[in-house]
């Protein structure tokens, strides 16, 4: 188990500022995700973890260690850590056997624990009946296991993932989340998983940190993030939203463009932004306190995503499954909004930046 | 609990990790400095300097000579030529035989290259016996067969030239576009294919572009390479009277006189600043494009199948060779047996084995091969190193300046042989502290500073398609600077590496105009004996060495081959 | 160290053993091999030459009997190679050898000039058919001609020029001649001086019109085996080793304008350049070269000897008493001081397209 320290962290590339003023504290045994669309700078903090890039100010320990600082710099190599790369970057020149036993190999470990110790980490990637081949006769999927592999062998006590997933079918997707948050279950690790799929967070962290043009935004556990995001961008980068124009006045809000009223007992008055997640907003039949009617609707098997023409403004709404052709186009549906989210009134249109 | 040791952490002392990189960085960036840019320098300060104070004198004087304008123009025009073409034959040919499943592609990869083993002053006498236009061996073939009253060629011409140079120097595209192409990830011209383009669409929009840092690092070489050729414009050019920057330098420098050195020096800079100048087009064509094809995923390499096209296309490339490297070869050898060239070699007692008896018997033979082969393999060895790590330091670091010594080293190819060798006479013997002089050492080092170029670009064109990740992997791993070179880089590029020590070694080999300047008695060169058959009014004597150098590569390349089962050949 | 010591002690007892049998050897008076060997130098020179290699291998068979406490080194190049090497080596200090047997009469002086020679009395001289230095700077060693040649078995000698004159003249041999360039090499501008003096720049109008191909004689002389030219101009012994060693037909012809016989010389560098700073063995190995002895050596190598009381003359060749009966005087000095110009000229007429 392992600590790690974020000290006002910067990184600049010439006059471009890629991460501003960035603390944390990564602690014993944590599932870490940095969150964020791509360009936001959670690879550059992944890196600069790993050693591969050296910070313009600030301090990373590891353990307490100093790292990385003024006047310090101890290299990737001498860091002790795991890591994954998004290109799982496998050696084409090795096969699967000694793409895994090669950290043990530099550490000197005597031939019959590399032995031991690669079968038993392709034990747990799956991989036991591929050893000898080479990595051009692996599938995608499989290559990203060497990898992981080779990244836990040496048993580090920190393993980093760079959108380690990003290459893979959905469905070894979904499957590989939960083994690799079985694996470090099992091992004890840490693990910082830097990824741009907020599935991905939701589903394997302790911790999500996101993070936005090199600014981190919010840091909490996911149901915090989800439920009380700090700000619209975490709002609408972390999940579903409807983002809608209001203004609040002696505890209610008036929607701009739908002329309806909520009650609200925040303290923001004034213009207001108002995030309704679309899987908060029920489908009713006859008249409710919103009335629309469906543009469009989507079969998802466990839901039926639809768009609703409420006032001027289409409101995305995911309903149950079994609403699906319920609703006749063009007939009038009810809305119910179970909860709703109000931020101070910003010009930001976050969809640009979402990838 | 990381591996560091706490002890000298904690300390919170200043303290970096020494990295072993920079030690290598800086003693061969230390030797660039000293073997290479000073000696050029001196040589360029000392054209600048006249009587004492700094004048631009001897350059008005040279570059107000209208010949040596004409000689600028011929250069710019067979070298230009001769990158288009050879660049032209090379990608298809390279494609073809590195891609494809055209019929008996490992003959054909040899055959491109056998041009390249042999010198290129015989190589040019062949041609010359082939095409002349009065009794040129092929134009009066083609004469009798078609019925022609005038020679159809005339070699002694500005396509004379540029056809000599382009059929000697598209090898060198030829090997780096071919190890290009193997690394390239098939699933970026399936994805082509896929999209409903044919193969040849393919080839154009997907291969081409994706190999264009190789292509123009390849073009670099052969301009380069044509611009900075001697032999060649001197037996083709000079009885068209079309004479080039290097056979004025050359006419310069033989005059032996200080002003005729100080007058070549000013025409090499003008030859030195074209290579740069062709380097930062490259580098501009390159530029944003520098695609990354060997990425940390792992693919099968893809053939395509030519299919009804496969029979042509292979007759076709079969008569490129027969042309392009079969006859020339057989001219040289026909040569080498022939006692009267007036005659043909088949008329009753004009076959003789003589020559080849004379080459063998003279014990000065052996020992001259044994010195070029030791000259050329330490030029070639200690080469690839300053290439690999300096195409490193280009490509896997953000150093400023980091672009310098692929500058230097593609200067040094540009300038002409003669005058490295006069510059390293100048500067190299004692007065300036060091005195190599009279020494293989000398040699070596003149060797490097020509050819490294050859090296240098086959390892950056293969290090720019290696995913840089494939390395970091090994360093999370923990693994060293040195480690990770020797473990992941190198085998990586490792067919890359053996083409470019090959492409140094071999003219190495054969050189002829450094060596001259350069040898002492004690390490005479291979290329000091050519020179003397061919002062020695023996083309066959010459002939029959360079035949001889050829079987031994082929020989020797041959069993490399066999004996690393296909792993290590040219 | 030591061992160096004993040598010269070895060498200096032996002096005098041969002293005493009434030899005075090292003396200008001396002819070098014909008597008895010279152990009295040793050490170690280096010549730098443009002579042929094989008669270099003779050489130093010779020199190593005529002089077996001294170690001889041969550099061997092509002239041009040879002068470009040392105007690299002067500019660093120091040349790379002690004697020089390289290139005419012109170079000599331009060497003379620059202070890089060192003076020998040479006794004999009134044996010496050539020019030599009065001071003592150079001396002629051996004489390379300038020729015609031909090739019996594609043209008969009638249908080809027969003098320089008709070389540069006759229109029916237009754009099948081939001569060397008299920029790179010596002998090729001592000829063109020659030819200069004795007909005008018509000549080299003329030599323009031709469109004489401008190359090395080696290719000069493959296209005269091939046919592709009719004739070249050419240094006789390039023809007369073909001659000898490949049975080759091509012919010389001796214009009837005259040939135009070019000594090459020998000289010593001064110790302040040289390699060695072994005046003495540089001094001896000159007479030697200078010697009868010398002279035979160099006839074996083609080329023809500089003393009348050499009778020998190159194989198929003329004797040297002929050959001098008609020839085209070349002006050394002029050569030297108009060069850039005469090349200049040169260039204009013929090389320039």
């Amino acid at each position: 188990m392992s600590k790690i320290t974020l000290d006002h962290v910067t990184k600049k590339y010439g006059d471009v500022t890629v991460l501003n003023d960035f603390s944390a504290e990564f602690r014993d045994g944590e599932f870490i995700t940095l969150l964020g669309p791509s360009g936001c700078g959670k690879t550059t903090m992944l890196r600069m973890i790993a050693g591969f890039e050296k910070p313009t100010s600030g301090e990373i320990r590891i353990d307490g260690v100093t790292v990385s600082s003024a006047d310090v710099f101890v290299p990737p190599e001498k860091r002790g850590l795991g890591m994954v790369f998004q290109s799982y970057a496998v050696w084409p020149h090795m096969n699967v056997f000694k793409n895994v036993a090669y950290p043990l190999k530099l550490r000197k470990t005597p031939k019959a624990e590399i032995d031991e110790k690669v079968r038993k980490v392709l034990g747990i990637v799956h991989l036991s009946q591929y050893a000898e081949r080479m990595p051009s006769e692996l599938s995608g999927g499989q290559q990203q296991r060497v990898a992981l592999a080779r990244a836990l062998v040496a048993e580090p006590k920190v393993l980093l993932l760079d959108e380690p997933l990003s290459n893979l079918d959905a469905k070894l997707r979904e499957r590989m989340r939960f083994e690799i948050k079985e694996i470090q279950h099992r091992l004890n690790i840490n693990v910082i998983y830097v990824t741009h799929d907020q599935g991905e967070a939701m589903t394997m962290s302790d911790r999500v940190f996101v993070i936005n043009s090199g600014v981190l935004q919010q840091v909490g556990d996911p149901v915090d993030i989800y439920r009380h995001p700090s700000n619209q961008f975490v709002a609408d980068f972390v999940g579903k939203v409807n983002f809608l124009k209001g203004h609040s006045e002696n505890g209610r809000i008036k929607l701009e463009g739908i002329d309806d009223i909520l009650d609200y007992s925040g303290e923001l008055t004034g213009t207001v932004d108002v995030a309704i997640r679309p899987e908060n907003i029920r489908l009713v039949s006859g008249n409710a306190h919103l009335n629309g009617r469906i543009v469009s609707e989507y079969f998802n098997g466990d839901v039926n995503d639809c768009r609703v023409l409420t006032g001027d403004k289409e409101l995305r709404v995911i309903a149950e499954a079994s609403t699906y052709g319920k609703f006749g186009k063009d007939s009038t549906v009810g809305l119910e909004i179970a909860d709703f989210l109000v931020f101070p009134e910003s010009d930001n249109d976050y969809r640009k930046i979402m990838t | 609990m990381c591996i560091i040791n706490e002890d000298t952490v904690l300390k919170r002392e200043k303290k970096f990790y020494f990295d072993v990189k920079w030690l290598f960085i800086i003693a061969i960036v230390g030797f660039l400095l000293v073997f290479q840019v000073f000696p050029l320098i001196y040589l360029v300060i000392r054209a600048f300097i006249s009587e004492g104070s700094f004048s631009l004198s001897s350059f008005e004087r040279i570059y107000s000579v209208p010949l040596n304008w004409t000689c600028v123009t011929n250069t710019l025009i067979t070298a230009t030529l001769s990158m288009i073409f050879g660049v032209l034959l090379a990608f298809p040919l390279a494609w073809l035989v590195g891609r494809t499943n055209l019929y008996g592609k490992k003959l054909f990869r040899t055959l491109f290259l056998m041009t390249y083993m042999v010198p290129p002053y015989v190589g040019a006498m062949a041609w010359l016996r082939l095409l002349n236009p009065k009794v040129g061996t092929l134009n009066v073939f083609l004469q009798n067969i078609f019925g022609l009253a005038e020679a159809p060629f005339d070699i002694y011409s500005i396509g004379g030239l540029v056809w000599v140079l382009t059929t000697f120097y598209y090898p060198y595209a030829f090997i780096t576009l071919s190890r290009a192409m193997e690394n390239m990830d098939p699933s970026l011209e399936e994805a082509s294919r896929i999209s409903g383009a044919s193969p040849i669409k393919t080839l154009l929009t997907v291969t081409l572009p994706l190999m264009l840092p190789s292509i123009a690092a390849s073009a670099l070489l052969v301009f380069v390479a044509a611009a900075s050729c001697y032999g060649i414009p001197s037996i083709i050019g000079a009885p068209g009277k079309i004479y080039t920057i290097t056979t004025r330098i050359v006419d310069y420098v033989y005059i032996g006189s200080d002003e005729g050195l100080t007058d070549a020096t000013v025409l090499a800079v003008f030859l030195m600043v074209m290579a740069l100048l062709i380097l930062f087009i490259s580098n501009f064509v390159i530029g944003k494009k520098d695609y990354i094809t060997v990425s940390g995923k792992s693919v099968r390499p893809a053939v395509v199948d030519l299919g009804r096209w496969r029979i042509p296309i292979t007759i076709l490339v079969g008569l490129f060779a027969l042309v392009v490297v079969i006859i020339p070869f057989a001219t040289v050898f026909a040569t080498s047996v022939t006692m009267n060239m007036g005659k043909s070699v088949f008329e009753p007692g004009n076959f003789t084995l003589k020559y080849w008896e004379t080459i063998i018997s003279r014990s000065s033979i052996l020992r001259s091969a044994q010195n070029s082969v030791v000259s050329a393999v330490w030029a070639a060895s200690l080469g690839m190193i300053v290439c690999i790590i300096m195409a490193y330091l280009l490509k896997r670091t953000n150093v400023r300046g980091r672009k310098i010594p692929d500058f230097l080293i593609t200067v040094g190819s540009g300038t002409p042989s003669v005058v490295i060798a006069l510059a390293l006479i100048m500067t190299m013997s004692g007065r300036f502290g060091i005195n190599i002089y009279n020494t293989m050492a000398i040699m070596v080092i003149a060797y490097m500073i020509k050819y490294m170029l050859m090296g240098m670009r086959t390892v950056v064109s293969a290090l720019s398609r290696v995913s840089p990740s494939l390395e970091e992997a090994a360093q999370i791993s923990g693994a060293g600077w040195l480690r990770r070179l020797r473990d992941v880089v190198l085998p990586l590029i490792v067919p890359s590496i053996v083409a470019g020590w090959f492409l140094i070694f071999m003219p190495c080999f054969y050189e002829l105009t450094m060596s001259n300047l350069l040898y002492s008695n004690n390490i005479k060169t291979l290329g000091v004996e050519l020179y003397n058959y061919q002062t020695y009014h023996s083309q066959q004597t010459a002939s029959a060495l360079a035949s001889g150098i050829l079987i031994l590569v082929a020989v020797v390349n041959f069993a490399l081959s066999k004996l690393t089962k296909g792993k290590f050949s040219i | 160290m030591k061992k160096k010591i004993l040598a010269c002690l070895a060498a200096a007892a032996m002096t005098f053993g041969i002293a005493g049998c009434g030899q005075s050897s090292g003396t200008s008076g001396e002819t070098g091999g014909n008597t008895n060997t010279n152990t009295d130098v040793s050490g170690k020179i280096v010549i730098y030459t443009s002579m042929y290699e094989d008669i270099i291998d003779d050489m130093e068979t010779a020199l190593e009997k005529e002089f077996p406490n001294l170690d001889i080194e041969f550099f061997q190049g092509g002239s041009g190679t040879i002068q470009s090497k040392i105007a690299a080596e002067k500019d660093s200090g120091k040349l790379g050898c002690d004697v020089l047997m390289v290139a005419e009469p012109s170079y000599s002086l331009e060497l003379k000039e620059a202070g890089i020679l060192h003076p020998y009395n040479y006794s004999e001289t009134d044996k010496l058919v050539f020019d030599y230095d009065p001071e003592g700077y150079w001396y002629p060693v051996r004489v390379c001609n300038m020729v015609l040649a031909y090739n019996p078995e594609k043209y008969s000698k009638s249908e080809v020029p027969n003098s320089f004159k008709d070389f540069a003249e006759n229109t029916s041999m237009k754009d099948s001649l081939s001569m060397s360039n008299p920029l790179t090499s010596g002998t090729a501008y001592s000829s063109v001086v020659g030819l200069l003096d004795k007909y005008g720049e018509d000549y080299f109008k003329a030599l323009g019109t031709q469109n004489v191909a401008i190359e090395s004689g080696s290719v000069a002389l493959t296209k005269l085996e091939t046919g592709e030219c009719k004739e070249i101009m050419v240094l006789e012994e390039s023809v007369l080793k073909k001659r000898e060693e490949e049975s080759s037909k091509l012919e010389v012809i001796y214009p009837e304008d005259g040939c135009i016989a070019i000594p090459s010389t020998i000289m010593i560098v001064d110790n302040k350049y040289s390699a060695n700073a072994n005046t003495a063995a540089a001094e001896a190995v000159e007479e030697f070269f200078l010697s009868p002895e010398g002279q035979k050596l160099i006839v074996k190598g083609w080329m023809y000897a500089v003393r009348s009381d050499v009778e020998e003359y190159p194989y198929d060749a003329i004797p040297l008493s002929q050959l001098l009966e008609n020839t085209i005087p070349v002006d050394w000095e002029k050569s030297y001081k108009q060069r850039e110009e005469i090349r200049t000229k040169f260039q204009e007429y013929v090389t320039v397209p």
